[in-house]
């Protein structure tokens, strides 16, 4: 099985760091790690560069050796900006990521939530979380907010199906349990869930205007939620 | 467009040691990419690079020249505005396809010193950084000049100290505004994409009503003017001297290494902001002069505007220029500072000045030694309220670097070394470039024997700098 691509994106020279507990989330993955650094309008990113490049990928260098060390593979990039979002959105577009990461700090994994939406992007989650966390001892829950218009049948045949593509995958079917609720609201019903698990898998939705207005869900989740979470990414449009 | 390698490598060190940076692997249509994965996001799109050209240049063109110009040319200022605007036309081709075969940061200094050689590099490059002082001062003059005629308007008559009280608020603005690039970490490139547009809209409105009124659709008779009222040489250096309302689209070239797409966009931007304040340059002038005449304009001096806006509609028609030339003015200073910013920085980065020119710093993350570099300088010039000199030294630096942008296109087309290969072609060479070139030249023949003696003075202390400082770098490229 090849490994997930998965975008690691920190703000190198802002202090912050690679959270613990990282390199072992991450054991399984292609890491694509990405140290970027935001600068004013008023700064070309080249001035930026030659002050900061080589402090910046010291610590890169450290990172990329913690996660090599825990069985990763890593790629370094280390991006001068105006617009962190763009250089985001273009690291995981060239470098075909499956997943970004919110990093944050874990301490033992062993269970994961995987917040399932529907069967759009369900190849791609599949691929992360059977990639990432299949024969490592960690129980995996498949949860949908089950919508109107939508019948008990047709979640099962989703979640069940995605049960089977993971146990396909080399993920230990007694591990995986699945979980539906009915009448709440997606976003809260994950972040509260989340609480009682260590990591949370979710898909990045469509923008939409509410997602302009309220931000993505996975957003709004990564804000609730403490811990890591992995935002596997829409498949690229072709032009 | 393929990822283009860069083909040029630089040498050589400075008197203090340093060398110039090495240039990166290659220039993408997103990013500048140098070893070791490290790269530079591209982030300003078409309408940052038209509103960077545009804004620089339409406070100057419509706010501040109309009033000087038709005192010097009466109605053939117009043909003063549109003969400035084919000369900027002629060097935006050639400068379009320079940045598309070396979209770097720098603009005309960069294509200068690839392909011509750093002693012409540090002359342009030193000139673009001062011409972009003289320039800002001569913008913040302006807007003081609009600060007075609000405060006016409402009644209030300012006595600041012995100096004209607008020269006092010019020299707050042009300290302000530094102080604000300085510390300031909001998205100024926002900002200023909504202030042209909402200039571009007040003017739009403006100049429809006035143009409508000229024609008589409103049943007012025009006053009837020679168009030649002047003689002919007066267009001429009426031309020198409004030229300055022409140099943002060089501007658009200093930022070409931040442009998204840079193949499309950058001849877009350059060759479309010349383009878009041409047509209104004209406008604007053709319904001044017919509102008032030549000569009544002529005595309205810095702020002919506000009475071309109060004579057409009324008091809200004062507000509104009003308004626009504040925002105008202050868009086109600010533009010009960052500007000056960006070409230290280039200069800086290839050795012709102390690497500490260009250093950020941690709090704010701006070029604070760079920023003071262009900001000290301008407010010396502000305190000296000599408009029309401060209009042609800029103009007079800019054109020297326009001549040698044509030339420079001129070898390397001539020469077609392997590295050169823009995804934008000019037509018409060599005859287009090369009258660029002269013309440009020429246009600086109509100037006051001052703003001459001045340009020269700077162009010789540059050569000297370069002598002393910087003999031993090498920034041309394989031609």
């Amino acid at each position: 099985m090849t490994r997930p691509s998965v975008l690691v994106p920190i703000q190198v020279l802002e202090g912050e760091s690679l959270p613990e507990g990282t390199p072992e989330l991450l054991a399984n993955a292609h890491v694509v790690l990405l140290g970027y650094h935001v600068i004013p309008g008023q700064t070309a990113p080249g001035q930026a560069r030659m002050q900061f490049e080589d402090q910046a990928l010291e610590r890169l260098d450290e990172y990329e050796e913690l996660l090599t060390d825990a069985g990763g593979t890593v790629d370094h990039r280390l991006v001068f900006t105006h617009d962190a979002q763009q250089t985001i959105d273009r690291q995981i577009a060239e470098n075909d990521c499956l997943a970004a990461l919110v990093p944050r700090a874990v301490a033992d994994l062993d269970d994961i939530l995987v917040a399932v939406r529907g069967t759009v992007g369900l190849d791609r989650l599949a691929r992360v979380v059977g990639g990432l966390f299949a024969g490592r001892g960690i129980d995996v829950t498949l949860y949908h907010v089950t919508g109107e218009g939508e019948t008990d049948a047709d979640v099962d045949v989703l979640l069940d199906g995605l049960a089977d593509r993971l146990t396909d995958a080399d993920v230990d079917p007694d591990r995986i349990d699945t979980r539906t609720d009915r009448d709440v609201k997606p976003v809260d019903a994950i972040a509260e869930l989340a609480e009682s698990y260590d990591a949370v898998v979710m898909g990045e939705s469509d923008p939409t205007l509410a997602t302009f207005v309220f931000g993505l869900p996975a957003d709004q989740v990564a804000e609730r939620f403490l811990g890591p979470v992995l935002v596997v990414q829409r498949e690229p449009q072709d032009e | 467009m393929d990822d283009r390698e860069v083909g040029v490598s630089t040498g050589g060190e400075n008197i203090e040691g340093e060398q110039p940076e090495p240039e990166p692997e290659s220039v993408t249509e997103e990013t500048t990419t140098h070893d070791e994965g490290v790269e530079l996001e591209r982030t300003i799109g078409l309408v940052g690079g038209l509103a960077i050209g545009i804004g620089t240049m339409i406070g100057a063109g419509i706010f501040v020249f109309p009033g000087l110009a038709a005192n010097q040319a009466g109605p053939a200022a117009a043909l003063s505005f549109a003969i400035g605007g084919v000369i900027a036309l002629l060097v935006a081709l050639p400068a379009s396809e320079l940045a598309t075969a070396m979209p770097r940061s720098g603009g005309g200094y960069y294509f200068i010193s690839r392909s011509l050689g750093t002693a012409g590099g540090a002359i342009v490059g030193l000139g673009l950084w001062l011409g972009l002082v003289f320039a800002a001062a001569f913008y913040l003059v302006g807007l003081g000049h609009y600060v007075v005629a609000v405060l006016a308007e409402v009644g209030i008559v300012l006595s600041l100290g012995p100096a004209p009280p607008h020269v006092v608020l010019g020299l707050i603005a042009g300290a302000a505004l530094t102080a604000l690039s300085v510390g300031g970490t909001e998205r100024t490139a926002a900002l200023q994409n909504v202030i042209v547009v909402v200039l571009l809209l007040i003017l739009t409105g403006v100049l429809t009503y006035g143009v409508l009124d000229a024609l008589g659709v409103f049943g007012r008779q025009t006053v009837p003017d020679a168009f030649f009222s002047k003689g002919y040489f007066p267009v001429l250096s009426t031309a020198a001297l409004v030229f300055t309302s022409y140099l943002g689209f060089a501007q658009v070239a200093t930022v070409a290494g931040e442009i998204k797409q840079p193949s499309r966009n950058l001849p877009l931007a350059m060759v479309g902001s010349v383009i878009v304040v041409t047509v209104f340059y004209a406008v604007t002038i053709f319904v001044a002069t017919s509102t008032f005449g030549a000569n009544q304009l002529g005595t309205f001096g810095e702020t002919a505007m506000v009475n071309v806006g109060r004579d057409l509609l009324g008091l809200p028609g004062a507000v509104l220029i009003l308004v626009a030339g504040l925002l105008a003015t202050f868009s086109s200073a600010n533009a010009s500072i960052l500007s000056a910013s960006r070409s230290i920085y280039a200069l800086s980065r290839d050795a012709l000045l102390p690497r500490k020119a260009s250093e950020v710093n941690l709090k704010y993350g701006t070029p604070h030694v760079a920023l003071a570099m262009a900001g000290g300088p301008i407010l010396v010039l502000v305190a000296t309220d000599s408009v029309k000199i401060l209009a042609e030294v800029a103009s007079f630096l800019h054109l020297v670097m326009y001549a040698l942008i044509c030339i420079a296109l001129l070898v390397l087309r001539r020469r077609d070394p392997e590295w050169y290969d823009p995804d934008f072609r000019m037509p018409g060479v060599p005859v287009l470039p090369a009258i660029g070139a002269v013309a440009s030249v020429a246009l600086i023949a109509f100037m006051n024997g001052a703003s001459i003696i001045i340009g020269i003075v700077i162009m010789a202390l540059s050569y000297g700098w370069y002598r002393y400082y910087a003999e031993d770098v090498r920034l041309k490229g394989d031609i």
